[in-house]
């Protein structure tokens, strides 16, 4: 459908909705109408209503224009998987005059099966001036009622920020992507968790979703039912990861990813921190575990690598059971993950799995798609949280919130 | 104490020393049935290692349906590595050669193209053949020493499922020498045998009763997985979840808000090249014993205790159970079968079902059957189901349809028309959906009220692929849940429903066939049925 002309009041936005999807609907009924002069069959008798099955409110922070685009482009590919109404918000000129401009474009969708179709519409909004640190009050009046709000934060979230503040408390659920925050995204890690846990907030971070692939892989090591003792029995993670410069000198690549690898493992095998992760002079990120009654070494490695900063080039977990060390090790090209198994030394298994990298329009879909909190992501940021050294569940979130992420 | 050995840990005393203690044994001791990594993950449990052994392995369902099936879960990784497809059948072939062939059929029928070379390369390593004659004893013997090698060699540890993808007749000799060479044996350190038997499940209810009882006699129940692939599409599966995991319809669902239940499983192609198949089933063994009933239980049933097996398949009896058996009178007055003459489906002309290759010319085979059915319980005593099935309809369509009681007093009585009952329709192919018919009011001065459709396509919200049915249960069977399946009192049950009919037909003088032309909505007495009632079948 064309682009409407630009509207600069929240009256004029929903204005211009209401006439897209009237024209919409006269064009449909005009085809059904001409389809029935013809003989040919419409669809099933009666007269339908036009039934756009919105399922999620999405606002993106989108921050500047290039980000904007970006994410425009990942919401129309998605559009066609969760029908939404979505509001893309940047801000331009902070100095200029107070004021916004927004342009409104609906998507009309066949649907599979070629039967019917699905509407989504999105509204770009580039806020100017001091309206950039209202958005919320244009935001709310625009939201589709009775449907979920996911907040998409492409960039460096500013937790404690005044536009954090008006936009977290109408947000169910976070979008954030860790693995492309600056540094080493640790701080801002820590940041979320303490906004996650006083908001109650949802997140649903991109680093996390796309280990989908290495944790298929991880957890086939102990399919085979004699292995599977050993995962009470781990004495060693250790994730090596991509860096552009040995050693990482400056501790500024990306480690997000290769934490949660920890995370995840830990929160599924009931371990506890003992000592946070802390720097070593080597460049390498330690910290110690503890599960049932035995230290867990947690070692997060740079590797100068081809990958991109922050990528997880290889996950390695030993354990020792009755005196018989297991090492299970996993690493990823673009399309498979590789799998072996040192049992005392010997390899007992080889696999390769096949399971490309997930797109942005993948990591988008899923962080949408699901109507409760995903518990194992849950879980897993949490023991992120911990091991970032954070005082997790000690806040003033409800005991109903406590038990969902311990 | 021994040496080397840690102390006993004190015996748990208070309440706080107990739950302390069962926290640690927890986290020490993992529960080996369970890997707590796949919590979240797209299967929490993953088929254990095993040999897949497939029967009629070079017949058209193995090439078309069971092959492709087993491809598409190796290439999302749903099989183990420890996976074998022992393939069986008479005609000669190499391990090589069977690949090649089947690969051909993947090329074809696979839902998703095209062919991943390196997934099909890792499946094809393990594709075994092995050539036997159904009554040759010393080849199933030779069988039984292939697998229990491949346990070794291929770590498929005693694990077996036997798919028999064959004619029916050869099923009982089949499972005969299964049983012989001991192949049924489940053994105590692990090691599951599985059968999975395709319909159709017998010809009549004495011979349903006799193969079931041949099949028991070598293999348990529980081991038994009867194959109705209508049970493994996505959106009959959805139909639970439709009825059970939605609150607002159950209130509504039976005889005080229901006037009548309509079933349709229309197909607008002919009997194609099963000619000599048709022959000898029909609609009513084709499709009414197992499609429409299955489909009829499903909305019928009672909401069971949980999702297990027994427990879905208990309730799924119930409403067979309470189908009075149709008396000949019955039949007469509530069964219409026909079959279709030459005439033109979706602008192509068509031959009558007497013309199709391998049909007699003088056939009497119904290729339509409807009737009207009713289940005498508390739920849904005195609401009439009204089923139908035929081939060369003018169009494909499954659907079930609920017409909910009109309203008491019409209020609208300036109203140009009387609002249609509601209806709520559940598609189940093409274009799966759900549509719900209510009244609005036409905008304006006055109160004209009309009917207006609310449709809801699956499409529209969910455009992820849907597995085929077949991928949907092989992967049930590889995981020993038997849900989707049908059990030996089930089919029975469902015979006990379908044999009267069958056998009121064979009493009563030839039919006039051909009874509708092909393109067309079946026989005119078919629409004498729900017109006897004040009712009509819905337009599709």
């Amino acid at each position: 459908m064309p682009l409407l002309p630009v509207a600069r009041s929240v009256p004029e936005i929903e204005g211009q909705l209401g006439r897209l999807w009237a024209k919409a609907e006269a064009a449909r009924a005009r085809t059904e109408a001409a389809l029935a002069a013809a003989g040919e069959p419409s669809d099933a008798g009666g007269n339908h209503v036009a039934a756009r099955t919105s399922v999620l409110n999405l606002v993106v922070l989108a921050g500047d224009e290039p980000t904007a685009e970006r994410c425009a482009e990942t919401i129309a590919a998605t559009a066609h998987r969760h029908p939404s109404r979505s509001l893309i918000l940047s801000a331009v000129d902070p100095d200029g005059p107070a004021g916004f401009e927004a342009r409104i474009e609906g998507f009309s969708l066949a649907a599979a099966g070629g039967r019917g179709t699905a509407g989504a519409e999105t509204i770009r909004i580039a806020a100017r001036g001091e309206t950039g640190m209202h958005l919320a009050s244009i935001i709310v009046p625009l939201l589709v009622h009775d449907l979920p709000v996911a907040l998409w934060w492409p960039m460096d979230p500013a937790f404690g920020s005044h536009r954090a503040e008006r936009l977290l408390p109408i947000a169910d659920r976070l979008i954030v992507d860790g693995s492309a925050w600056s540094g080493s995204g640790l701080d801002i890690l820590a940041q979320m968790a303490r906004a996650a846990e006083e908001r109650r907030l949802v997140v649903a971070d991109w680093a996390l979703l796309r280990q989908a692939r290495w944790r298929e892989a991880v957890a086939s090591v102990y399919d085979l039912p004699d292995l599977r003792p050993h995962l009470g029995a781990v004495r060693r993670i250790e994730v090596e990861y991509a860096t552009d410069r040995p050693g990482d000198p400056a501790g500024d690549t990306n480690v997000v990813r290769p934490l949660y690898h920890v995370a995840w493992l830990a929160s599924r095998l009931g371990m506890t921190v003992v000592s946070p992760l802390r720097r070593e002079d080597d460049g390498r990120r330690v910290a110690t575990l503890r599960q049932a009654g035995h230290d867990v070494e947690v070692i997060l490695r740079p590797a100068v690598s081809d990958l991109g900063p922050g990528s997880t080039v290889g996950v390695e977990i030993a354990s020792r059971l009755r005196g018989a060390e297991l090492i299970g090790r996993v690493s990823a090209g673009d399309r498979s993950v590789e799998v072996s198994i040192l049992d005392n030394g010997r390899e007992r298994v080889r696999r390769s799995y096949l399971g490309p990298r997930l797109t942005d329009v993948d990591l988008l879909g899923r962080a949408v798609e699901e109507g409760a909190p995903d518990p194992v992501a849950v879980q897993a940021l949490a023991a992120a949280y911990r091991l970032l050294g954070v005082d997790w569940g000690s806040h003033k979130g409800t005991d109903r919130h406590r038990r969902d992420y311990d | 104490m021994s040496p080397g050995r840690a102390p006993a840990p004190p015996p748990a005393e208070t309440a706080r020393q107990l739950r302390e203690a069962t926290a640690a044994r927890r986290r020490t001791q993992p529960d080996s049935d369970v890997n707590p990594l796949r919590a979240g993950l797209r299967l929490e449990r993953v088929p254990d290692p095993c040999a897949f052994v497939l029967f009629g392995a070079t017949g058209d369902l193995a090439h078309r349906k069971v092959v492709p099936a087993i491809y598409q879960l190796w290439r999302t990784n749903l099989l183990p590595p420890e996976f074998s497809l022992v393939a069986v059948a008479r005609r000669p072939y190499t391990n090589e050669s069977f690949a090649a062939e089947v690969r051909a059929s993947v090329e074809k029928y696979s839902r998703v193209q095209p062919i991943d070379e390196t997934a099909w390369a890792e499946l094809a390593k393990r594709i075994v053949y092995h050539q036997v004659d159904f009554g040759d004893d010393a080849g199933f013997d030779r069988l039984g020493e292939k697998l229990d090698e491949l346990d070794t060699k291929r770590g498929t540890a005693g694990n077996r499922l036997f798919y028999l993808a064959t004619h029916p007749s050869q099923v009982t000799e089949i499972v005969r020498q299964m049983g012989r060479v001991g192949l049924d044996h489940e053994l105590r350190g692990g090691g599951w045998r599985r059968l999975v038997v395709e319909k159709p499940f017998g010809r009549d209810f004495e011979s349903a009763r006799h193969l079931n009882h041949e099949v028991n006699k070598v293999f348990r129940e529980s081991q038994v997985y009867r194959i109705d692939h209508y049970l493994g599409k996505e959106t009959v599966r959805n139909l639970l979840v439709f009825r059970f995991g939605n609150g607002i319809f159950e209130p509504v669902w039976n005889r005080s808000y229901v006037d009548h239940v309509q079933i349709t499983v229309a197909e607008s192609i002919g009997v194609e090249a099963r000619g000599a198949f048709y022959e000898e089933t029909g609609a009513s063994r084709d499709i009414l014993q197992n499609h429409l009933l299955q489909l009829m239980t499903l909305v019928a049933m009672e909401p069971p205790s949980s999702f297990g097996a027994d427990a879905l398949r208990d309730q799924k009896l119930g409403v067979l159970r309470a189908v009075a058996a149709p008396t000949p009178d019955d039949v007469r007055r509530n069964v219409v079968r026909g079959q279709y003459g030459p005439g033109w489906v979706e602008g192509e002309p068509a031959l009558g079902y007497r013309g199709e290759p391998d049909v007699d010319p003088e056939s009497e085979t119904e290729t339509y059957v409807a009737g009207k059915f009713e289940i005498d319980d508390w739920r849904w005593s005195g609401v009439p189901f009204y089923l139908r099935a035929g081939k060369r309809l003018p169009k494909r369509a499954t659907e079930i349809a609920i017409q909910f009681k009109d309203v008491p007093l019409r209020l609208f009585r300036e109203s140009a028309g009387d609002p249609a009952p509601n209806v709520l329709a559940m598609r189940i192919q093409p274009d799966e959906g759900i549509m719900l018919r209510f009244a609005a009011k036409v905008p304006g001065l006055g109160l004209d009220v009309r009917t207006v459709n609310m449709d809801f396509a699956y499409g529209t919200s969910f455009v992820v692929d849907s597995p085929d049915a077949y991928e949907t249960l092989i992967l049930d069977a590889l995981l020993g849940d038997a849900s989707l399946f049908m059990r030996a009192d089930e089919v029975e049950a469902a015979w006990s429903v379908v044999t009267p009919i069958i056998n009121a037909w064979a009493e009563m003088p030839a039919p006039h066939f051909p009874s509708y032309a092909a393109g067309s909505w079946g026989p005119e007495a078919a629409d004498e049925l729900p017109e006897r009632d004040g009712r009509r079948w819905r337009r599709i």
